[in-house]
């Protein structure tokens, strides 16, 4: 990568952490520990962890190259679950915490149906680049935590209020989708769609009916048919992430129109 | 019902001595009432709000909070069902945290009545509203009605008929949204009405020569296009859609005294005894808010003088059928029967 590449990720990574972490926050699986609200001391916590994921992971790959028949490659998940890190990166940055989860699976299924060495190899290299752009991420959120620029995480979630706060809300709940099928909790996703519809989404395609309903109504079947679909028909973390970013790419026109409908908006007395 | 005529005796006009002129007088009309003349709030209140429209409900309180500086409002978000289980389990274990309930459905609403919850209202606030929405122990806020939205290149008045149940007969092509929860609950009323064993058949029927969409907003949009003759959807779909494109190709016609031309309402619910949460509820039924609510959420204000959304037949000449709208809460066997026939 070219310097002037890497500057361009980090500012867009810079940005995208920031969105996530201003937005209202969805809570992991599991307890969160109160480190998550203070990153900066955990880095070096973090740093480790990665590390030793990092060995961890190559030793199942290894015993696989041993042929190794005692080779159990649920402790990939295993050792995934045991670090403070997952719910340092899961609170902060879901993209990046999907593509952990996807790169363990990805790795987890070469094994499983026997793959040649080399291509779970692959697969292990790409587990590896997500876990250190998880680091970098993690460090980010920290940055930004010492300096008092995000919310503390919440350990109840934050309801929306206005039109913008409801697409946002929506967005990072998109983002949760493509974790839990990366987990391959395709129920958990599923419904976790269907809730944010009708819990979300309903609330606001009111207002932007009269704006642009073919948006609304574009929007409707992402809803209801093509991501549900992406999921049900089982068509991998990156077909299920397009669907996504695609859906938040219209999410981002509906909230400019949302805007402007609050603006425009009359006072009720 | 309880419309009846306020300050009938003495009793009554002593009770309202200590009170306002203004609002002593605006108490003793039915209809809607200024904001103008409804005391100022004072103290503590939680309110329990189930989602709704987006952020006009919350644009409604912040306003209420505005004018009322010296109440304290605190208001705990959810699912209207979720905080009805909530308050039905507060009130067993004994626990009053919510002085208030709004909902944005029937369902929601009879749970907590069921519950033994709800305070009763006073008779003066309950025949503000139409005559068929005034209950004792909680007040309707707006509605919305369910519509066959129909194109109107395509088809005449005169073709559709006054019957929903005779639509799976016709050969009008139609529209519909089985997995869209407000369809799900207009397919409860007709069991409730019309029976398991009719609807299963009407399902059937309908299934034959429709379409079916993901949502309410795309059987309108649909209809609109010509993709489809008629379709189901409730009322805002149609009139929103117009608003945006005044001529589109779609009209509204209402079907008789069946589950097609269903009235659901959000409503509210006072938990706690004395005048705050019962004065709460008298902004919401204020004229103010209830045009507020019709002109930019296209909802039905529900008391009386209250210019209702253009584009809606006024409800006086609707025909709702008489059910209870509180057995809507059960979806279960609905989605038995739709998933029996094959249209889930």
């Amino acid at each position: 990568m070219t310097t002037t590449l890497k500057k361009m990720s980090a500012l867009v990574l810079a940005s995208a952490v920031t969105f996530s972490m201003l937005s209202s926050q969805a809570l992991a699986n599991g307890a969160i520990g109160d480190h998550v609200n203070n990153l900066h001391a955990h880095i070096g916590e973090y740093t480790e962890e990665v590390h030793w994921l990092e060995s961890k992971f190559g030793s199942v790959v290894d015993a696989y190259e041993a042929k190794d028949k005692s080779l159990k490659t649920d402790a990939l998940i295993e050792y995934w679950e045991e670090v403070d890190f997952h719910s340092a990166i899961e609170t902060q940055y879901v993209p990046i915490y999907a593509s952990i989860w996807q790169g363990i699976y990805g790795v987890k299924v070469a094994i499983d149906e026997g793959k040649p060495v080399a291509d779970v190899r692959v697969e292990q290299e790409k587990l590896n680049h997500a876990l250190w752009q998880a680091l970098g991420a993690v460090k980010l959120a920290s940055q930004y935590q010492k300096k008092g620029l995000v919310n503390k995480v919440q350990t109840t979630e934050k309801e929306p209020t206005t039109g913008p706060e409801v697409i946002d809300d929506i967005k990072t709940r998109l983002d949760r989708v493509v974790a839990k099928y990366a987990e391959q909790l395709h129920e958990v996703a599923t419904t976790l769609v269907h809730d944010t519809y009708l819990q979300r989404f309903e609330g606001v395609e009111g207002d932007l009916i009269a704006k642009n309903a073919a948006l609304v109504e574009d929007l409707e079947k992402d809803f209801n048919v093509t991501l549900p679909q992406a999921i049900s028909k089982d068509t991998g973390v990156d077909s299920v992430r397009k669907v996504v970013e695609s859906m938040q790419a219209k999410l981002d026109r509906a909230r400019a129109l949302l805007v402007e409908v609050e603006q425009s908006r009359k006072d009720v007395f | 019902m309880q419309r009846r005529t306020f300050l009938q005796g003495l009793a009554a006009a002593g009770a309202l001595s200590g009170l306002p002129f203004s609002f002593a007088h605006a108490m003793t009309q039915t209809g809607s009432v200024s904001v103008e003349s409804l005391p100022k709030l004072e103290g503590d209140l939680t309110l329990y709000l189930g989602r709704g429209e987006g952020g006009l409900y919350e644009n409604v309180l912040k306003a209420i909070e505005k004018r009322n500086p010296k109440l304290n409002l605190k208001i705990r978000r959810g699912g209207s069902a979720a905080l009805a289980n909530t308050i039905v389990a507060e009130t067993k274990a004994g626990v009053k945290r919510a002085d208030l309930f709004w909902a944005v459905d029937t369902g929601s609403i009879g749970m907590v009545t069921d519950a033994g919850a709800a305070k009763p209202l006073p008779d003066d606030l309950t025949a503000q509203l139409r005559e068929d929405f005034q209950y004792p122990s909680w007040s309707p806020v707006t509605g919305r009605v369910r519509t066959l939205p129909y194109n109107t290149e395509r088809v005449k008045p005169e073709q559709i008929p006054e019957s929903v149940m005779a639509l799976a007969d016709s050969d009008l092509k139609i529209g519909w949204a089985p997995a869209y929860s407000s369809f799900q609950s207009f397919v409860t009323a007709m069991r409730i009405l019309e029976g398991d064993k009719a609807t299963k058949s009407w399902l059937k029927g309908i299934n034959k020569h429709s379409k079916k969409y993901a949502g309410e907003l795309g059987v309108v949009m649909g209809v609109e296009r010509g993709e489809v003759d008629i379709g189901f959807a409730n009322h805002y779909y149609t009139l929103r859609l117009k608003s945006g494109k005044p001529n589109a190709n779609v009209a509204l016609a209402y079907s008789k005294s069946d589950a097609g031309c269903l009235v659901n309402a959000s409503g509210i619910v006072a938990l706690s005894d004395g005048d705050l949460p019962v004065n709460f509820i008298r902004y919401l039924l204020s004229h103010e808010v209830q045009s507020y609510l019709a002109r930019e959420a296209y909802e039905i204000p529900l008391v009386q003088g209250v210019e209702q959304p253009q584009g809606l037949a006024d409800l006086s000449t609707l025909s709702p059928p008489e059910m209870d709208l509180r057995k809507l809460a059960d979806l279960r066997p609905t989605l038995n029967l739709m998933r029996e026939v094959g249209v889930l």
